[in-house]
């Protein structure tokens, strides 16, 4: 019973943080029809922000959220104005092999200045973990799954009550209509993949103190987002919550109940599965 | 007649290096740019001629490098035949990845693929009895081979050179034989239109599981070529993601539905990288991703596709 529990909770903590990746994923779909290839690799340049400003200015990586985010969410904007908007008229099948292109690049310029080796954020208060009822929880990743809750929730409320917010949303339902009522799509557009790119960098920098960091981590990340948005419903924000929560637990069950080795698969079959039999996802509200 | 001695030029060209220099590196450099060579145009068969792109590929090449060892390891078959039953093994396994891939179209196709590749890998990391895990499978001494009266010397590069020769200009007139037949029309069909190429009558899933198929054998035959050049495979070597990426590169870079295109890529950045690689030890894939951009960008059509518009202006 302790072993289900502690893994149930280790599987909502970790899941908290795959849905943070997940949701930025989604956004950027449901707005301009893309899927962001890049995706794991702004995580990985957030791990890596958090790594450096802990490194070199003794700033803790919960703190540097404040630095990261902004940057991240400008640098997101840049991308979207400088390289990806006379790209995505191309249609989807060019998109996505461009995203390759950039995913591939940011991982070997990173490769080539931080080098190959592996890499962890060595926290003073990461040694002993809390121990609420018996359960082990490690201080740094009860922390990152606060954070995350916390800025999922705050996004979801921009999204939802703000008129930027409410303009993305409209773009996600109907680019056209949306530019009819008015809405300035380009604009919206950008802002998204701003959006969509500080989220990476966000979950980069909280994943950063739990995870060993090396400059290719990006292209199991994102191989995991996938399967969270599916799961979800691709352009489903509620969906990639969700997803990313049902993720964390079925691995970390799965480490348990199934084996260890194999509990990296589960998550890719069940992918497959939703593919070909749910394309909508799970809760039937994304767009096939 | 002019199409029949530039074929004899191109083949002499291509097998003239082992005679023009025993520079070890040089040798090796050629070696690569011929698998990866092979490695494009067998990516090319599905995704430029049937627009299926595929981020899996690894996986047959995988396949393909992993039946060649352990058929030869454990049941002591000459890996000359061993090669040849790895691509037979890819095919066999590009089957079923076929039925359940096909059934999704465009990205979701594409990611669909990657998800099966990393299932694959994962299985080859974990299933310790069939494939030694983590740990890999080492060959310490190929089998020595009378060719012509001589023994065939394994220590040095020549004999691999012409062999990797071979395949990649047997996988090229695969597809010279594919954009002229029947089954490269369907497929230009089917990338154009897929509802359009199914209402006038092609099975279209029969169509792309063939070419699946064709596709697979090359890769696989590539794959049991790299243990046997290499003589050790192991999950990470033959399996990663990167490796399904960069076959993807190499075709569209070159240009993609042409044979030559994906020669041109490979020569191109498969010498970029291993020059990067040469000097700097990482990152060499820096330029991959860059040219990929770039030709998305400016060059839809490649390399071979921008040269062959400049000539089509000339004339």
């Amino acid at each position: 019973m302790e072993t289900f529990v502690q893994s149930l909770v280790s599987g909502v903590l970790t899941g908290s943080l795959y849905a943070m990746i997940g949701v930025g994923l989604t956004v950027v779909f449901g707005v301009m029809r893309i899927i962001n290839l890049a995706h794991g690799d702004l995580v990985m340049l957030g791990m890596y922000g958090a790594f450096w400003s802990h490194v070199l200015w003794r700033i803790d990586p919960f703190v540097s959220l404040l630095l990261w985010v902004p940057l991240m969410f400008l640098g997101g904007m840049l991308i979207y104005r400088f390289l990806l908007r006379s790209i995505i008229p191309g249609g989807e099948l060019n998109t996505l092999l461009y995203t390759a292109g950039l995913s591939l690049l940011i991982a070997n310029l990173a490769l080539f200045s931080w080098t190959g080796d592996y890499r962890t954020i060595k926290l003073p208060y990461a040694i002993t973990p809390l121990r609420p009822f018996g359960i082990a929880v490690p201080i740094p990743l009860a922390l990152a799954f606060v954070l995350a809750a916390a800025i999922t929730l705050a996004l979801y409320l921009f999204l939802a009550r703000t008129d930027l917010g409410r303009a993305i949303r409209a773009t996600s339902q109907n680019a056209e209509a949306a530019a009819l009522m008015g809405i300035d799509i380009g604009r919206v557009a950008m802002v998204t993949f701003g959006l969509g790119s500080a989220l990476a960098g966000a979950a980069g920098v909280l994943l950063g103190p739990s995870l060993y960091l090396y400059p290719t981590v990006g292209e199991i990340l994102i191989a995991k987002c996938f399967v969270i948005v599916v799961l979800g419903g691709l352009g489903s924000v509620a969906g990639a919550i969700a997803g990313g929560i049902l993720l964390g637990l079925v691995e970390s069950l799965g480490a348990v109940y199934v084996s260890v080795a194999y509990k990296d698969t589960i998550g890719f079959v069940i992918f497959l599965l939703v593919l070909l039999f749910r394309p909508s996802g799970l809760f039937g509200v994304g767009k096939s | 007649m002019r199409r029949a001695a530039a074929v004899a030029v191109v083949a002499v060209l291509m097998m003239a290096p082992p005679f023009l220099t025993s520079n070890q590196f040089l040798l090796h450099l050629a070696i690569t740019v011929l698998l990866w060579t092979l490695l494009g145009v067998s990516w090319n068969l599905l995704g430029g001629f049937a627009g299926q792109v595929s981020f899996g590929h690894a996986t047959f090449f995988g396949v393909g490098a992993y039946a060649t060892m352990i058929l030869y390891l454990r049941l002591g078959l000459a890996p000359w035949y061993g090669m040849a039953l790895g691509g037979a093994a890819a095919v066999l396994v590009s089957l079923p990845i076929g039925l359940i891939c096909f059934r999704l179209r465009g990205p979701y196709f594409s990611l669909s693929t990657l998800a099966v590749a990393e299932i694959v890998r994962l299985i080859a990391l974990n299933w310790d009895a069939l494939t030694n895990g983590p740990v890999g499978l080492l060959i310490t001494a190929l089998p020595p081979v009378r060719l012509g009266g001589r023994v065939l010397d394994w220590e040095s590069k020549a004999p691999f050179y012409f062999i990797i020769a071979a395949l990649a200009a047997l996988a090229m007139l695969a597809t010279w034989r594919l954009s002229r037949a029947r089954l490269g029309a369907y497929l230009l069909a089917i990338r154009e239109d897929e509802d359009a190429a199914e209402s006038v009558g092609i099975d279209t899933v029969r169509a792309k599981v063939l070419t699946l198929a064709l596709s697979a054998f090359f890769t696989g035959l590539a794959g049991g070529f790299y243990g046997l050049y290499f003589r050790y495979v192991d999950p990470d070597a033959v399996f990663p993601i990167a490796l399904s990426v960069e076959m993807v590169f190499i075709a569209v870079v070159g240009g993609l539905a042409t044979v030559i295109g994906p020669v041109i890529g490979a020569v191109f950045l498969t010498t970029l990288g291993e020059l990067f690689r040469e000097r700097f030890q990482v990152g060499h894939l820096i330029f991959y991703g860059l040219f990929m951009m770039l030709a998305i960008r400016y060059l839809p059509e490649g390399i071979w596709g921008g040269v062959r518009r400049v000539w089509a202006v000339k004339r």
